[in-house]
């Protein structure tokens, strides 16, 4: 059957609106919920949409003109129907506050919508349940409703409320009206249905509990004694404290997954022999921290071999979408910082132009930040490689997950003494497990080795390359 | 407890960028993978025409208005012509009108967004309030707020701009809106000097929670934003 499309109730001093724009033109496939018209009001623009799918069968009220709430708009056909003659005959389609879904649940039959039911998750014994001749709100919509509609023909009912007790399929005669002269009223019709999902409800809950299987019950065979179930009794032995996910937390998960599920992740590592940074840094703290107030750490150090192999091996600092590889030219690092909120990667900006001071001031700006809660959108985007620290807990060595979608992250770890062969001796020399966790759509295994051994190198030997970094 | 509203304060955006951005946020929250959420940006110069936008309040033709750097863009909300430009907080709230007190019904969605501002103009010693039959919100004869707003799926769009301390004279590119006898003012106008941008959030916020009766976050730490939402703004980063 045709569906009118007609103008919903758009608010309480809303009565008329101006025709902005047909988004769809007369013939055109309309999908349900799809925008189809826009409506002007006042400094609103509302795009109405289609209350079914089909195809728009006629416009008819022309862009520019107003209408009236209530006032049909034009006609929505489904697969093989053809405009009735006359043209306006098509059932009005709006519902008062939810066009969409009551106008498809009462005309499209069922096979057709497996979603559309508004109750999906009622109980079937609810159908048996509820009194036959009481349906509930969730029987209404199972597609029999157009068949056996009660007639509610000859009783003195606005067109919304009649049309709403057809919606649930009431017999209107049993509903006390509230309204003049006992005239029946939509908030009656609405409580009358509320009442009935709730008692229909009620009933199903003392004629099978949720938690019993009915199909089973015939065959079953009579039960054995039950085996004694644990006692939970003891206080907090088996507590569980729920807490609400954060919006920090839930952004983690979703991009966390997002890279496990876009990019091909492999890991591979190296020893650092990070004796002479040890003791560089360990000159130069003393020196910072009372000329620039500053903690020196191995970061900055780390980020500036960093970006010294990333342009070495640029595909390591690129991304790619289906069709491209996306070289980036700058060279912007993510640092991970750990909070208690939970994981944050703020970005230095172009890092390679930086000395290690700066580098040394950005980073811990960038973490109290991160901490406070104080980033900048500018922080925290644009990044183009992460280096994440495992070892600032005492980690030796991690498997991280690329920050998506870069092609690869770092890993750095403990820095420990360890038992080292050197020139077939033992010896004892600050060590460091590396670990890059690369794109392997993008990143051939080759290139990766080798961007780590070198940022190895570069660490293993800083004053080879630093004096033209400070 | 209803879920709190966050508030994004994302600084600087090309307009059309923030238009295509916006349009995403609106099907993301029709699909109920975003949450409402009260969007701030700034926009550099550019004139909007709304759906019921007339050529004629265009005081410059359009080509002349390029040649000045000001950017003019044809969009979906309601109203005539705006001006966005450096100095204004532009919000977008991208909010599903079914989860708001006043439910889904669009011109008590425009009262509520005019009662926040005026609620907010009035914790900085301003007199504000409406003028109808003309939507936004005034001190005297002068419009300090415009408001357009946009629905889809039910989620609402677009929103408002509140002159803070933008240059005025870019108004005489336009009739604001379409209204020829009256004028435009901003805080910084009407207060002798400009207020700091983030108390204005602040108090904005403050007022939108009372008008919609739920929490409303100021600021919400950015890195709460789904990354999907941001993809198409990154580009400028």
């Amino acid at each position: 059957m045709p569906v009118t499309v007609v103008v919903p109730q758009l608010g309480e001093s809303v009565v008329e609106g101006t025709i902005g724009k047909w988004l769809k033109k007369v013939g055109d496939s309309i999908a349900k919920d799809e925008p189809i018209v826009e409506i002007i009001t006042d400094k609103i623009n509302i795009e109405l949409p289609a209350p079914s799918p089909g195809t728009l069968g006629q416009i008819l009220v022309p862009e520019g003109a107003v209408a009236q709430v209530g006032d049909p708009l034009g006609v929505i056909l489904a697969a093989g129907e053809s405009l009735p003659s006359g043209g306006a005959a098509a059932a009005p389609a709006s519902g008062a506050k939810q066009p969409a879904a009551s106008s498809a649940g009462a005309r499209e039959p069922a096979a057709s919508r497996p979603a559309a039911s508004p109750q999906p998750s009622a109980p079937a014994p609810a159908m048996s349940g509820a009194a036959a001749s009481r349906p509930s709100a969730g029987t209404s919509t199972m597609g029999t409703a157009t068949a056996t509609a009660p007639s509610t023909d000859g009783m003195r009912l606005s067109p919304a409320v009649r049309k709403l007790a057809k919606e649930h399929n009431l017999d209107v005669s049993q509903i006390r009206g509230s309204g003049m002269g006992g005239r029946v009223t939509r908030e009656d019709v609405l409580a009358y249905v509320e009442a009935g999902t709730v008692a229909a409800t009620a009933r199903v809950g003392t004629m099978a509990p949720p938690s019993a299987q009915p199909s089973m019950q015939p065959s079953a065979p009579r039960p054995l004694a039950p085996i004694p179930a644990p006692s939970f009794s003891a206080p907090g032995s088996r507590e569980v404290e729920v807490r609400p996910l954060t919006n920090v937390r839930k952004r983690i998960a979703e991009n966390m997954l997002r890279s496990r599920h876009n990019a091909a992740h492999c890991s591979t590592w190296d020893e650092v022999d990070m004796t002479a940074l040890v003791e560089l840094r360990g000159r130069l703290k003393e020196k910072v921290k009372t000329q620039y107030g500053l903690n020196l750490t191995y970061m900055p150090f780390i980020v500036r071999a960093v970006t010294r192999a990333l342009k070495e091996f640029p595909v390591l600092n690129a991304s790619m979408t289906e069709t491209e590889i996306h070289y980036k030219k700058y060279y912007s690092i993510g640092i991970a910082v750990h909070r208690d909120q939970g994981l944050i990667v703020p970005v230095v900006h172009d890092a390679d132009g930086k000395t290690i001071v700066q580098l040394a001031a950005e980073i811990e700006d960038l973490g109290k930040r991160a901490r406070a809660e104080k980033l900048t959108l500018d922080d925290i985007q644009g990044g183009t490689f992460t280096i994440t620290n495992a070892g600032m807990f005492g980690a030796t060595a991690s498997t991280p997950i690329i920050n998506y979608p870069e092609a690869a992250i770092l890993g750095v770890h403990l820095i420990q003494e360890r038992a080292v062969v050197r020139d077939h001796r033992v010896v004892v020399r600050w060590m460091m497990t590396l670990v890059v966790s690369f794109d392997h759509r993008l990143v051939d295994g080759t290139p990766a080795v080798m961007f780590l051994h070198r940022v190895k190198e570069l660490l293993e030997d800083p004053e080879s390359w630093l004096l033209d970094s400070i | 407890m209803p879920t709190a509203i966050p508030v994004y304060d994302l600084g600087r955006v090309p307009y059309r960028e923030a238009l295509a951005f916006q349009r995403r946020a609106v099907e993301m929250r029709a699909r109920d993978e975003a949450p409402d959420t009260l969007y701030i940006v700034e926009h550099d110069p550019v004139l909007t025409v709304g759906r019921s936008g007339h050529p004629e309040n265009l005081r410059a033709g359009e080509q002349e208005l390029r040649r000045r750097g000001v950017d003019v863009v044809p969009v979906e909300r309601g109203g005539d012509v705006t001006y966005h430009g450096p100095g204004q907080i532009v919000g977008y709230p991208i909010v599903s009108l079914g989860s708001l007190p006043g439910g889904r019904d669009l011109h008590r969605y425009l009262r509520d967004l005019e009662q926040a501002l005026i609620d907010c103009l009035g914790a900085f010693g301003l007199s504000a309030g409406r003028n109808p039959p003309y939507t936004g919100v005034w001190v005297g004869e002068k419009k300090v707020a415009a408001i357009g707003v946009a629905v889809r799926h039910w989620v609402a769009f677009h929103g408002f701009a509140l002159n803070v301390d933008p240059d005025l004279s870019h108004f005489d590119l336009i009739h604001p809106c379409g209204i020829r006898h009256l004028g435009v003012a901003s805080m910084a106008s009407l207060l002798g000097q400009a207020p700091p941008r983030e108390a204005v959030l602040a108090r904005l916020a403050a007022a939108f929670s009372r008008v919609w009766d739920r929490p409303v976050e100021y600021p919400a730490a950015l890195e709460t934003l789904a990354s999907a939402t941001l993809q198409p703004l990154t580009s400028h980063v």
